[in-house]
């Protein structure tokens, strides 16, 4: 090797030395792009030197060229080092510029609700719905006959009195405020052959004194299935899987035989006391139990009224207080609380409606 | 219906557990309501003499009571009640005694000391009566405990007899649902007709309406002595909640609540000519009852008269010119059968519900009233003496028959939905007495007179079911059909959904009103919302009206809430509102209402609070109709109670006329209490019904848009819909969007003047707009609002 080239070399070696003492020098981002441009910049000493290489021997040249190229490649690596090192720094310095109190209120949207009677309708209808049924409704101002005969309601029967019926003036007691919804049920049946499987939400009427548990006005939903095969057991396992759905699934049901003019075999419906689980304590009376609902296998003679083959068809019906169920699933001690709308209380079901969260 | 447990013994053999009888009861049918033990809580409790009486020196409503029960000793007690004298006996809680709920003690009473209390039937746990003290039958010893006299230490169960089973208001009856369930046999008292002297029978009936009362029987007693009762009739009656009065009347009622069979004493001496006369109430007529009221009598009232009057009324109350007293010596005993209707109305048009009407109501059985005569002349003879005439009238023109019905055992399972085997069922039924033979693959089942709910095959399925256990069934699901919500449930759904997320809360309101609601939205009387279906018998006068306008209910609700000072309230109601029609049903109407006052959005860190404003209202309906897919709605200008004549907006949609909404007037918000500036909206749903045609996508576009603005300068009077309805129609076809951002009224632009900003997207679907193209476009927006509405480009 000769000295010329040694001493080239040694030229080239502190073009390196100058170049990375430049580059670690730079005290920030735009000192190092200034380092950039005098170590690798075009008027650079290394591509000062790099232009020189053209004079040499081949040999001479490879070997030169690839120190030069080692060298260009080891400054570019401490530029791009040192450059990240930079950013970082930059982008550290940013998120701390940025950082927001996540502790803040989120940007006020309002926030309003369902009312829970409301919800309590939907979740039971459905549940209806999921096996099966259609949803009907009727006319809240009906006719008695309606209300009252077709469904084996007795002309003498102290619930037509006007003490307990809302009647419409000058109808004489043809039309009435429906006491119930079960005129949609005949008149649904009315309307159509089997299979008939509704469920009937609706507001109904009775001349109650307002206390705590009584309204002149609430809400109901019956049910009504009448279908080749309908049985009790069929009834008492529909029944189960609404109070399982409402009120979960660890609680006990009890069927009670009881009276309605209108089902034959009838039913009374109890479910284990939430509160006491069976032991009876103050929300149950010491019962153990709550009865939630009332129901029974469709008496033949309303099968017979709106033309069905009673041979060939069975059905089952059953009712049920909203209130009731919305009082006992949420707590609520007076269902005057449902029609007051008091935002203390209605804001307390702001929740997604829907999501059947009454346990 | 209460049932001492110690009585029901009589008629069967109990031998399971009190808490096993009441989960038997309950579960086939006659529900135990209550089980309570009165002699459990009392203690020391003793029969007391009174010596003397003298009022309270400083209480004009006291009395002090001098009594004794131990012969010597004597102890002063103060007592508010009057109906007993010197030398009766009364129970005694002495000092240190037990009461339910109480013990007690020494204490002064206005004054003076008393030692200790004189009972109630209500203090000892055995009636309702509060007014006076229990006067103690004469041949109770002073000293004896109170609970053993009164038969307390037993067990009372509270029955809920369903109104189907008459037959379980007698004791017999009960007796007889308690046998089936022990599988055990009932033991009927003895009721052979007592021994009778040869006393004429002095007495004569006329059933003039033998549909009314199929059956009348009579019985003939003289030369009784009226007297109080044995006490085991008096503790028996007292354990059924009945207020024991004498002998004869005594036997009745306990024959009443053993058999179900109502009975009633005439005093014979006030009965002219001994001869009855069963007949409806003639126009006019009066009757004094027991209870001391002159009732004036309806022509459908069945009354039991004589030659000059009435006397009871039947099957509800006794007369009080034929009540049985201390000077009765011949008594003429009624056992009879009454019509359940006419009985019914009877009670229901008196307000009088006696323990007779409720089981007359229900149906007695009509082949029960010898038994029944028999058993209470028994009891009068052996407590009364006297002597009986041998014969009976007995109009009894049609016997009932017994009623034969059929059961299929197959039918059985159908109903259901569970084999229970034919001989299972025959045994169930002949459990309750009832005679079943097995003929031709079907029972044929004869049903007991005491029985008449059972009428039809499927009631003889029901007693199969009751008695086997409901809880024995199984548990299945019917098939269904295809379920689902209609298109209106479920906008109803998505209405009050979406609502609710723009911050509102549902509200459910009462559907009764009345025309003063309609005074205080200030609706003219020739609004729609007038005519209004009344109710005949409203609970109170704001109560008699079927509601035809939401407003008041949301109103009253909303005054609700900013009595408590809630600062913001956004409520809605989705519900009916009712007209009258021509035919008997009304038309019933699904509406949306609303109504909101206070902050829209309040003051948070980051944004400053705005008020309700009705553009708010209206916001809120376009988010709605949007979401529900509504295609368009039309909004003009609305002036009318109940809304502020310059802030309210008619509702367009598809042209017609939905709603409207708006600021309420200021003296709509006074007279409802709430705040001024509250703004509401009433809508119909119907008119929110989604536009039921598929949505079809526009090809995206290919070319950028260009956006420009335009501000014009309009008399303050233009409306901001008209002018972009201007520039809309100008627009076309590159117009894409346009939306007003700003408006400025002011100097610069001088008085009776306001300029509108308006952002304008362009675009074409062929190629890039070029400034040229734009500049025609603005061009022509701008000619067309100097032409149509005098507007200058503001510069």
């Amino acid at each position: 090797m000769s000295e010329d080239i040694k001493s080239l070399r040694a030229e080239f070696e502190a073009a390196r030395a100058e170049g990375l003492r430049n580059i670690e020098a730079a005290p920030d981002a735009r000192s190092l792009e200034d380092a950039r441009v005098a170590v690798l910049g075009r008027k650079a000493p290394l591509a000062r030197l790099r232009g020189g290489l053209g004079k040499l021997s081949n040999d001479d040249r490879r070997d030169v060229g690839a120190l030069a190229n080692e060298i260009q490649s080891a400054l570019e690596s401490a530029f791009q080092e040192k450059k990240l090192l930079f950013e970082e720094a930059d982008r550290a310095k940013r998120w701390e510029q940025e950082r927001v109190d996540v502790t803040l209120p989120g940007a006020s949207l309002p926030v309003g609700a369902v009312h829970p009677l409301t919800k309590t309708i939907w979740e039971i209808v459905d549940i209806f719905v999921g096996l099966g049924y259609l949803v009907a409704d009727g006319p809240e101002i009906e006719l008695s006959t309606y209300n009252f005969d077709a469904i084996n309601t007795p002309p003498e029967h102290p619930s037509r009195s006007p003490s307990d019926t809302f009647y419409i003036a000058g109808s004489e007691e043809a039309v009435c405020l429906r006491t119930h919804t079960s005129p949609v049920q005949i008149r649904t049946m009315e309307a159509q052959e089997p299979p008939v499987y509704v469920v009937i939400p609706g507001r109904v009427y009775r001349r109650d004194a307002v206390d705590a548990t009584h309204l002149p006005f609430f809400a109901q939903i019956e049910g009504l299935a009448v279908d080749q095969g309908i049985t009790m057991a069929d009834l008492k396992g529909t029944l189960e899987a609404f109070a399982r759905a409402i009120f979960g699934e660890s609680l006990a049901l009890r069927f009670r035989p009881h009276f309605f003019p209108f089902t034959e075999p009838s039913a009374e419906v109890d479910v284990e006391c939430f509160s006491c689980r069976g032991a009876g304590c103050r929300i149950c009376k010491k019962e153990g139990w709550i009865e939630i609902l009332g129901a029974g296998m469709v008496h033949p003679s309303l099968l017979e009224g709106v033309g069905y083959d009673t041979e060939r068809f069975t059905g089952f019906a059953f009712g049920v207080g909203v209130e009731r169920v919305a009082a006992l699933a949420h707590g609520v001690g007076d269902i005057r609380h449902f029609y007051e709308n008091d935002l203390r209380f209605l804001s307390q079901f702001t929740m997604p409606a829907g999501s059947g969260a009454a346990r | 219906m209460r049932v001492s447990l110690r009585w029901l013994s009589d008629y069967v053999a109990i031998d399971v557990p009190v808490e096993r009888l009441k989960d038997m009861l309950d579960l086939s049918g006659t529900k135990v309501e209550t089980v309570h033990t009165p002699g459990d809580s009392i203690h020391g409790v003793v029969v007391a003499k009174v010596l003397a009486v003298r009022p309270h020196p400083n209480a004009d409503t006291l009395r002090m009571v001098e009594v004794s029960y131990d012969g010597d000793a004597s102890q002063e007690v103060v007592c508010g009640a009057h109906n007993f004298g010197v030398g009766d006996l009364v129970p005694l809680a002495g000092v240190g005694a037990k009461l339910p709920g109480m013990e007690i003690t020494e204490r002064k009473i206005r004054g003076e000391v008393s030692r200790g209390m004189l009972c109630s039937g209500a203090e000892l746990g055995i009636s309702k009566d509060h007014a006076g003290i229990l006067v103690l039958p004469e041949d109770s010893t002073p000293g004896e405990d109170v609970v053993n006299l009164l038969g307390l230490d037993d067990t009372i169960l509270e029955l809920e007899v369903t109104p189907n089973r008459g037959d379980c208001l007698g004791l017999i009856g009960v007796a007889r649902e308690v046998a089936a369930l022990l599988g055990t046999s009932v033991t009927l008292p003895d009721a052979s007709p007592p021994e009778s002297t040869a006393v004429d029978l002095d007495v004569s009936v006329d059933v003039y309406d033998p549909k009314a009362c199929p059956r009348y029987l009579a019985r003939y007693i003289e030369g009784v002595r009226v007297g109080p009762s044995p006490s085991k009739i008096v503790q028996r009656l007292l354990a059924a909640g009945v207020r024991p009065i004498s002998n004869i009347v005594d036997a009745t009622n306990y024959v009443l609540m053993e058999t179900g069979q109502p009975l009633h004493a005439f005093d014979a001496a006030a009965i002219r000519n001994h001869h009855i006369l069963v007949r409806r109430a003639g126009s006019g007529e009066t009757l004094v009852t027991l209870d001391d009221i002159e009732r004036a009598l309806h022509p459908d009232d069945l009354l039991i008269a004589h030659e000059v009057g009435g006397l009871a009324l039947a099957g509800v109350m006794g007369g009080a010119s034929s009540e049985v007293g201390d000077a009765t010596t011949a008594v003429i005993l009624e056992s009879a059968r009454f019509d359940p209707v006419v009985i019914s109305y009877t009670s229901r048009r008196h307000g009088l519900r006696t323990e007779a009407s409720a089981r007359f109501e229900r149906g007695v059985d009509p082949e029960g009233a010898a038994f029944a005569a028999n058993r209470a002349m028994a009891l009068m003879l052996e407590s009364a003496g006297g002597t009986l005439a041998a014969d009976a009238i007995d109009a009894y023109p049609e016997p009932a028959a017994r009623t034969l019905l059929t059961l299929r055992p197959a039918r059985t399972e159908t109903v259901l939905g569970v084999a229970i085997p034919q001989a299972d069922q025959e045994d169930l039924l002949r459990a309750v007495e009832l005679e079943v033979e097995a003929r031709e693959g079907a029972l044929q089942v004869t049903v007991p007179t005491f029985r008449p709910d059972l009428k039809r095959e499927v009631d003889l399925i029901e007693e199969v079911a009751r008695l086997w256990g409901y809880d024995r069934l199984p548990s299945t699901l019917p098939p269904g059909t295809s379920g689902g919500l209609k298109p209106e449930q479920r906008r109803e759904r998505k209405i009050k959904t979406v609502l609710a997320s723009l911050g509102l809360h549902e509200a459910w309101t009462t559907s009764l009103g009345s025309p003063d609601d309609l005074d205080l939205l200030g609706l003219p009387a020739d609004h729609p919302a007038r005519n209004m279906v009344e109710l005949s018998n409203p609970m109170s006068p704001g109560e008699g009206s079927m509601r035809t306008t939401l407003l008041p209910g949301l109103l009253r609700s909303a005054a609700r809430n900013h009595a408590h000072r809630a600062p913001d309230v956004a409520l809605f109601e989705v519900a009916r509102v009712y007209e009258p029609t021509a035919e008997p049903l009304a038309r019933e109407a699904e509406i949306l209402g609303a109504v909101a006052y206070g902050r829209r959005v309040p003051q948070g860190w980051s944004e400053a609070e705005r008020p309700w404003s009705m553009l708010d209202m209206k916001g809120v309906l376009e988010h709605l109709l949007g979401a529900l897919s509504v295609a368009s709605a039309v909004f003009e200008p609305h002036d009318g109670l109940p809304f502020h004549p310059t802030r309210a907006a008619r509702v367009i949609v598809d042209g017609v006329a939905a709603g409207i909404l708006g600021e309420l007037h200021p003296d709509v918000c006074g007279a409802f209490d709430v705040p001024e500036r509250t703004v509401a909206l009433e809508i119909a749903t119907d008119a929110l019904s989604p536009d039921s045609r598929r949505v079809q996508i526009s090809e995206l576009p290919r070319f950028p848009s260009a956006l420009i603005d335009v501000a014009v300068v309009v008399d303050e009077t233009v409306a901001a819909g008209a002018v972009e309805t201007v520039i809309s129609a100008a627009g076309r076809p590159e117009l894409t969007a346009v939306r007003l951002f700003d408006i400025y009224a002011g100097e610069q632009i001088g008085d009776g003047k306001k300029s509108l900003a308006f952002a304008l997207e362009l675009r074409s679907p062929d190629k890039t707009l070029a400034e040229a193209d734009v500049t025609a476009v603005r061009d022509r927006v701008v000619a067309a609002l100097a032409k149509k509405l005098n507007a200058s480009l503001r510069s």
